[in-house]
């Protein structure tokens, strides 16, 4: 039997935000994540495509570059790859410089960079359809004479988009040849670059109208700002408005299924772990599958419409004051969908420095895995009334522990800053790309990776954990002479007794002190562990089946309820974001110190609200 | 109509349920010492001399290798210790 032939290996390169992570997922039917901001890919990512004409290639997705100088941990990513440099990787046999057709200013002079490495490589004039909206006039076939590589249209977000790009690649693959034009070394490429535009390319104007009227009030110092917050309360008010119904619908159906999985068993353990402790733990964390979806579907539609680079523009100066930099604002913000994407995007920061600073206070922006958490609070401890006219008050409190992270955030980089000596600061440089109004096809891809993502988790780690917590919940059985509950015989209700000593003084009890721990492998756990604590602690099968919210709010003060919710603004993060603190820096003694600070600001808030709650009666 | 199954069958399935949830728990938050260990394990499996059945266990036993095309996108939090490019070694 023979060895199959490698196919071809085609790379995808270009400036950051040209479309090539939506040409990747268009020739290769993949699903990576792709935005209107740069800086989503921060590693390399590989697919196969097979062309009109049978042939099979690996086509390589590589991080945005604006140089192959590199001043980035990804830029050089994407020059080692290119190059053949990178440990492991052969070097591609073709490369597809993808160019945003709307941009060539900035696009041209990377091409003519790519192009003096002499490797075969194809131009892909990508957002061509907005180029010519625009009234951008490309004479394709003059850039191509000029630049001596073949040169292609192609629109990335349109089904069949880049059909001619396949063609073109079936054509290079046959016949793989260096560029037929080359520049001296030495050769000025800004100025090749403005020859190039004035020989081929006619501009009607340097930006869109309505992207400059946009921005005339987008990014006004102060109305910017007031937009900004506008925008990020409402987004914050809708994810009660909206998805209240859906949660009641699912929640309605969790108690169903325990109560007729329960009265359709006889008693014993295998009832007892389906009933208290997978159906009422799992259940308990998967009503909250349309909160994340309503917050997620603003989230991708802003990211992208292009006003995200926008907001961080707007906040430089605010995170400049804080010793951060407007480049942590894009890992900031992946850290509201979960803290590892934050931390690996911060490879686009070029200050150690800065990208320090950013890798440690990342954790404190609310992640996905909180909102369960903070939704379950919030629901049994803020009334859901009407205030200051028409918001719902329990909106109003998620949007203030959002905030709390965020400030805290600020807060503890200020910190940093000023125990450093180097207080230097860097100037911004953002690539602020043109609005455009959200694909539909992205924008529900984007959701259903989010609810798959979830909907995993729950059948994963959330599953394994509620098991192993029900078994250790369960096992060893009370005595025959037991006067307490048989959970306080369990080894989990020892351990969470034991664990009130140190809780105490934040008002947390045992059961809570139980649901910790599991909410150290993922936040969402602590829900799950709760919900099967109190199942299994319930006098019947009618009450194991009641809805948590109400129990807790029956069972705890104000006082604790509260402090438990500033403990999860700033609760030590879970291990798989220690383990990307310690990938990400390669330093155990930054790992310890995430996690000391944050436990440290986790215990010494929640014990102030707690102290201070009973002390005004709340408790 | 109630199910009553035997109170040993019962203790059976809980226990099948448990170890599955064991294997998700050890494979996800601690993948480092998993590998290690199906290494540890594997490696006298394949030794000179070791029966061909022993050497197919071993291949199943022994951890998919780092290479090939690998560098799939984060898929959340629960897979970091997979995504991300190996640490440069120069």
């Amino acid at each position: 039997m023979s060895a199959q032939a490698e196919p071809l290996r085609l790379a995808l390169l270009g400036n950051p935000n040209c479309g090539k992570t939506a040409l990747f997922n268009q020739l290769t039917g993949s699903r990576q994540k792709v935005a209107n901001y740069a800086g989503v890919t921060v590693e390399r990512k590989e697919g196969r495509l097979v062309s009109p004409s049978g042939r099979s290639y690996a086509l390589l997705d590589l991080p945005g570059a604006y140089s192959l100088n590199p001043a980035s941990l990804d830029e050089a990513v994407t020059r080692d790859l290119c190059r053949g440099f990178y440990p492991g990787e052969a070097a591609p046999d073709v490369l597809v410089c993808v160019v945003d057709a709307t941009n060539l200013r900035l696009h041209l002079r990377f091409v003519l960079e790519v192009r003096q490495m002499g490797k075969p490589m194809i131009v892909a004039l990508n957002m061509s359809d907005a180029a010519a909206r625009r009234g951008i006039a490309i004479d394709r076939a003059g850039l191509e004479r000029e630049l001596g590589v073949p040169v292609v249209e192609t629109v990335a977000v349109r089904r069949n988009g880049a059909r001619a790009l396949l063609e073109l690649i079936d054509r290079v693959a046959a016949n793989p040849h260096p560029p037929a034009v080359q520049l001296p070394a030495d050769a000025d490429l800004h100025a090749e670059t403005r020859r190039l535009l004035g020989a081929t390319v006619s501009m009607p104007a340097r930006t869109a109208k309505i992207d400059d009227a946009l921005d005339r009030w987008l990014l006004h110092p102060f109305f910017g700002l007031a937009t900004l917050a506008v925008v990020m309360f409402l987004i914050f008010q809708a994810v009660y408005a909206w998805a209240t119904p859906v949660m009641d619908l699912i929640d309605a159906g969790t108690a169903a299924l325990g109560e007729w999985v329960g009265s359709r068993m006889a008693e014993g353990p295998l009832a007892s772990l389906l009933v208290d402790g997978i159906i009422a733990g799992l259940g308990g964390v998967i009503v909250f599958l349309p909160q994340i979806l309503v917050l997620f579907a603003f989230i991708l539609a802003l990211e992208e419409s292009g006003y995200l680079p926008r907001a961080a523009f707007l906040l430089d100066r605010m995170m400049a004051g804080a010793g951060l930099s407007g480049r942590s604002f894009i890992p900031l913000l992946s850290s509201f969908a979960c803290a590892i994407p934050g931390i690996m995007a911060t490879r686009s920061i070029q200050d150690p420095r800065d990208r320090l600073a950013t890798i440690l206070v990342a954790p404190l922006m609310t992640c996905s895995a909180r909102l369960p958490v903070y939704a379950l609070l919030i629901g049994a401890f803020i009334p859901s009334r009407e205030v200051w006219g028409g918001f719902n008050l329990q909106g109003l409190v998620l949007f203030g522990l959002y905030m709390a992270g965020i400030l805290s955030a600020l807060a503890v980089s200020w910190v940093m800053k000023k125990w450093r000596r180097d207080k230097g600061e860097h100037p911004l440089m953002l690539e602020l790309p043109s609005y455009r109004l959200p694909n539909p096809r992205d924008l529900l891809i984007g959701l259903w990776e989010r609810a798959l993502i979830f909907l995993k988790r729950v059948g994963g780690i959330i599953f394994a954990l509620t098991v192993l917590l029900w078994v250790l919940l369960t096992f060893p059985a009370a005595p025959p002479d037991a006067t307490l509950p048989a959970i306080d015989y369990s080894l989990a209700g020892r351990i969470g007794h034991a664990l009130t000593a140190v809780f105490a003084p934040l008002g947390f009890n045992w059961q809570i002190c139980i649901a910790l721990i599991p909410g150290l492998a993922a936040r969402e756990v602590a829900v799950s562990s709760l919900a099967t604590v109190y199942a299994l602690s319930a006098a019947d099968d009618e009450a194991a089946a009641q809805a948590l919210s109400p129990v807790i709010s029956d069972g705890w003060s104000l006082a604790t309820g509260l402090a438990l919710l500033v403990w999860f603004i700033y609760a030590p993060q879970c291990i798989a974001t220690w383990a990307a603190i310690k990938r990400e820096t390669g330093s155990w003694k930054t790992m310890a110190m995430a996690a000391g600070y944050l436990f440290a600001l986790a215990y010494l808030a929640s014990m102030l609200t707690y102290q201070v709650a009973v002390r005004l009666g709340a408790g | 109509m109630t199910l009553d199954l035997p109170i040993g069958l019962q203790y059976a399935i809980v226990a099948a349920v448990v170890l599955v949830a064991l294997w998700i728990f050890v494979r996800k938050q601690l993948p480092g010492p998993l590998r290690k260990a199906r290494i540890a394990l594997a490696t006298p499996l394949v030794r000179d001399g070791r029966p061909a059945w022993m050497r197919a266990l071993a291949r199943r036993i022994a951890p998919p290798s780092n290479g090939g095309t690998g560098g799939s996108a984060c898929g959340g939090c629960d897979n970091s210790s997979q995504c991300g490019p190996e640490p440069k070694k120069h």
